[in-house]
C-alpha cells in the first residue's frame, strides 16, 4: 500500500526466523556427519548463487564467471590458513577472501560498465578461465592442480573464545554468515540503491533519462556481488580446509546460474533453495548412477523445469500461495 | 534575450547525420512559464531537436543554454538533474514495477544520495511526493498496480508523471497524445494545461486543436529549419506554413 512505512511486510521476520531455526537444528537429527556437511556445503553454495542473483535478477547481468570470485575468495582464506595460526585465523582468513575478491571484482566492475548482455556475460566467462589457467599451471604459488591444503581454522571470537569446529559448530557459523549476509542483501535490493539498480534492469536509457549515473550503481553491485561470492569462497575453503583450482573452472560459475534458475532468479533465497535442490540430486544420481553421468539427468530436469516452471521452484511456491 | 525569462535558449543548433542535415542553425528561446509548441510535418527535426536537448545526441554544432549554463554534449543523466524533463513519443516507463515505483525512482533521483541501507519504503519525503505526483496525473487509487497492466492511455499519463516527478526547469513532451482516444486526448489536455500553469513546457504535437490550445508560442519546423515563430494566430494566418504544414 502507498503511504506504508514498515519497512518489510508482517510475517517476513517470522519467517526468516523459522527458517534459521530449522536449518539450525535440524542436522542434529540426521543420522551421520556426512548429511550434515552436506547441509553446510548446500548453505555455502547458496551464498554463491544468493550473490550471483544479485546481478541476474536486480540488475539483469548474467554473469557465467562467478566461479572468479569464489576461487579467489577460497585462495585468499587458503593463503592466510597457510601463513598463520594465530587466534584470529579465522577472521584473516575471511578478510583475505574478501580482499581478493574485491580485487576481481574492480577489474569486473569497470568492464561490466561498457559490455552489456551476452557480451558482459562472456567476457565474465573469458575472465574467469583465465585465472583458472593461471591458477591450474603456477605450481610454485597455487599449488597447481594439486590446490593448496592446510589446516582449518580455530573458531574464535573476539578473543572471547577458541575452540576446534566441531561439524555442528561449523554448521552454525555458515549458518550465521549466511543469513546475516541473506538480511544484508535484501536491505540492499530494497534500498533507494536498490530500486535504481531495478529500474536499469527495467528500461536503463530511462534510468539514465531520470538523472541516475547508470553505471556507478551497475560498479557498486557488481562490487557488491563480488564480495559477497568471495565470502562464500572463504567459507568453502575454510570448510572444506582445501583449495582447489577447480573452484575457478567453469563448471562452477555455470552451476550456480544453474542454482538461480531452478530456486527463482530475484528472490535471493530461491538461489539457495536452488542449490539445495541441486546438490541433493546430484548426490542421489551420483549414488544410484555413476558419478560422472549426473549432469544427464540434471540436465533434463533443468530443461524441463525452465519450460513449465520458469520461475522458478520459489517464484512458483509464491505463485501457488497467492492463489 | 535576457536569461531570467528564457530558460530555455538554442544558439545555431545544428546536426548533421552523415550529409543529412536534420537540424541547421536552430535559434530558439523558450518564455518562462509559457508552453511553447513545436510544429512540422514527419521528418522535420522535432524529435532530434528533443534529442539534442535532452543529451541522447550530441549536436554537431551550435549550444544549448538552460538557465544561462551551456549544456552542449552532456549525457543525458547530468541534462536531468540540471532540470530538463522529457517525455517520449513511444511509451518509454518502467514496466514490470508498480506505478508507484515508476514514479517514486523518479522523484528520488532529487534526493542528494541514495543509500543503501534504509528501505525504500521508510524514505517518507519521497513517498509522499510520489503520491502527489500520482494524484495529479489522475491515477490516484491504482499505485500498485503494474505499469504494464495500466491502459494505454493511462501509461501515457504516467510517462509524464516520470517526467514531472524530477521537478523539472523545463518539461519536454513528445508527442504526449499519440495514439490516445478522443476523450484521453480532452484529459490530458487538461492535464498538460493544469502542469504548465506553474511550469516551462515546450511540447512537439501533431494535433493542431491541441497545440492551439495548449500553446503561447509555436516553432514550425521544416527541413530542419526554423519556417516561422510567433503565437497560434500568426502562425495559422502565416501562408508559408499553410503551404508547408496546414496544406491548407
Amino acid at each position: 500500500m502507498a503511504g506504508t512505512r514498515s519497512a518489510e511486510k508482517p510475517g517476513f521476520w517470522i519467517a526468516f526466523l523459522v527458517v534459521v531455526a530449522v536449518l539450525a537444528v535440524v542436522p542434529l537429527w540426521f543420522p551421520n556427519s556426512f548429511w550434515q556437511r552436506l547441509l553446510t556445503e548446500v548453505l555455502i553454495l547458496g551464498l554463491l548463487a544468493m550473490s550471483s542473483d544479485l546481478l541476474i535478477g536486480y540488475v539483469g547481468m548474467v554473469s557465467f564467471g562467478h566461479a572468479l570470485f569464489f576461487g579467489t575468495g577460497c585462495y585468499g582464506a587458503a593463503y592466510a590458513l597457510t601463513w598463520t595460526e594465530s587466534p584470529f585465523a579465522l577472521w584473516l582468513a575471511l578478510l583475505l577472501g574478501l580482499a581478493g575478491a574485491a580485487v576481481m571484482g574492480i577489474f569486473v566492475a569497470f568492464y561490466s560498465t561498457r559490455l552489456r548482455d551476452i557480451y558482459f556475460s562472456i567476457t565474465t566467462l573469458v575472465f574467469a578461465q583465465i585465472f583458472w589457467v593461471i591458477v591450474f599451471t603456477w605450481t610454485d604459488v597455487t599449488g597447481g592442480e594439486n590446490g593448496l591444503v592446510f589446516s582449518p581454522p580455530r573458531l574464535s571470537f573476539l578473543g572471547l573464545f577458541a575452540a576446534e569446529f566441531t561439524t555442528m559448530s561449523m554448521h552454525w557459523f555458515v549458518l550465521a554468515v549466511v543469513a546475516l549476509c541473506y538480511v544484508f542483501c535484501r536491505r540492499v535490493t530494497q534500498s533507494p540503491f536498490g530500486k535504481v539498480l531495478q529500474a536499469i534492469r527495467e528500461n536503463e536509457p530511462r534510468t539514465r533519462a531520470i538523472g541516475y549515473n547508470v553505471e556507478r550503481h551497475k560498479m557498486g553491485m557488481v562490487m557488491l556481488s563480488a564480495l559477497v561470492a568471495g565470502l562464500s569462497g572463504a567459507l568453502y575453503g575454510i570448510f572444506n580446509a582445501y583449495a582447489a583450482p577447480d573452484y575457478f573452472f567453469f563448471l562452477q560459475s555455470g552451476e550456480t546460474v544453474i542454482y538461480n534458475v531452478l530456486g527463482g532468479i530475484g528472490t535471493l533465497a530461491g538461489p539457495v533453495l536452488g542449490a539445495g535442490v541441486f546438490v541433493l540430486l546430484k548426490e542421489l544420481f551420483s549414488t544410484y548412477w555413476s558419478p560422472e553421468y549426473y549432469l544427464i539427468p540434471v540436465g533434463l530436469l533443468f530443461t524441463i523445469m525452465v519450460i513449465y516452471m520458469p520461475q522458478g521452484l520459489l517464484g512458483f511456491l509464491r505463485h501457488k500461495l497467492n492463489e | 534575450m535576457s536569461d531570467s525569462t528564457y530558460p530555455l535558449i538554442t544558439k545555431k543548433l545544428t546536426m548533421h547525420f552523415g550529409g543529412l542535415a536534420a537540424l541547421e542553425d536552430i535559434d530558439l528561446a523558450v518564455e518562462r512559464g509559457t508552453t511553447h509548441a513545436i510544429i512540422g510535418p514527419n521528418g522535420a527535426g522535432k524529435s532530434t531537436f528533443f534529442n539534442c536537448l535532452t543529451g541522447l545526441l550530441r549536436p554537431t554544432s551550435g549550444r544549448v543554454l538552460l538557465e544561462g549554463q551551456d549544456i552542449t554534449g552532456l549525457p543525458p543523466e547530468r541534462i536531468s538533474q540540471r532540470g530538463v524533463a522529457r517525455s517520449y513519443q513511444i511509451t518509454n516507463i518502467f514496466p514490470g514495477s508498480t506505478c508507484l515505483e515508476n514514479i517514486r525512482v523518479a522523484v528520488q533521483s532529487r534526493q542528494p544520495t541514495s543509500s543503501f541501507l534504509q528501505h525504500h519504503r521508510t524514505d517518507a519525503t519521497t513517498l509522499e511526493g510520489a503520491v502527489g505526483i500520482i494524484e495529479t496525473i489522475g491515477l490516484g487509487g491504482k499505485e500498485d498496480v503494474m505499469a504494464s497492466s495500466l491502459s494505454h492511455g493511462e501509461q501515457r499519463n504516467l510517462e509524464i508523471g516520470i517526467a514531472l516527478a524530477t521537478a523539472p526547469t523545463l518539461l519536454c513532451l513528445d508527442e504526449p497524445t499519440a495514439g490516445m482516444s478522443a476523450s484521453e486526448t480532452r484529459d490530458v489536455v487538461e492535464l498538460i494545461r493544469r502542469i504548465g500553469a506553474s511550469l516551462t513546457i515546450l511540447i512537439v504535437e501533431h494535433d493542431m486543436q491541441v497545440v492551439m490550445s495548449l500553446a503561447q508560442r509555436i516553432t514550425v519546423l521544416d527541413y530542419g529549419q526554423v519556417l516561422a515563430q510567433g503565437t497560434p494566430d500568426e502562425i495559422q494566418a502565416n501562408p508559408q506554413v499553410q503551404e508547408a504544414y496546414l496544406k491548407i
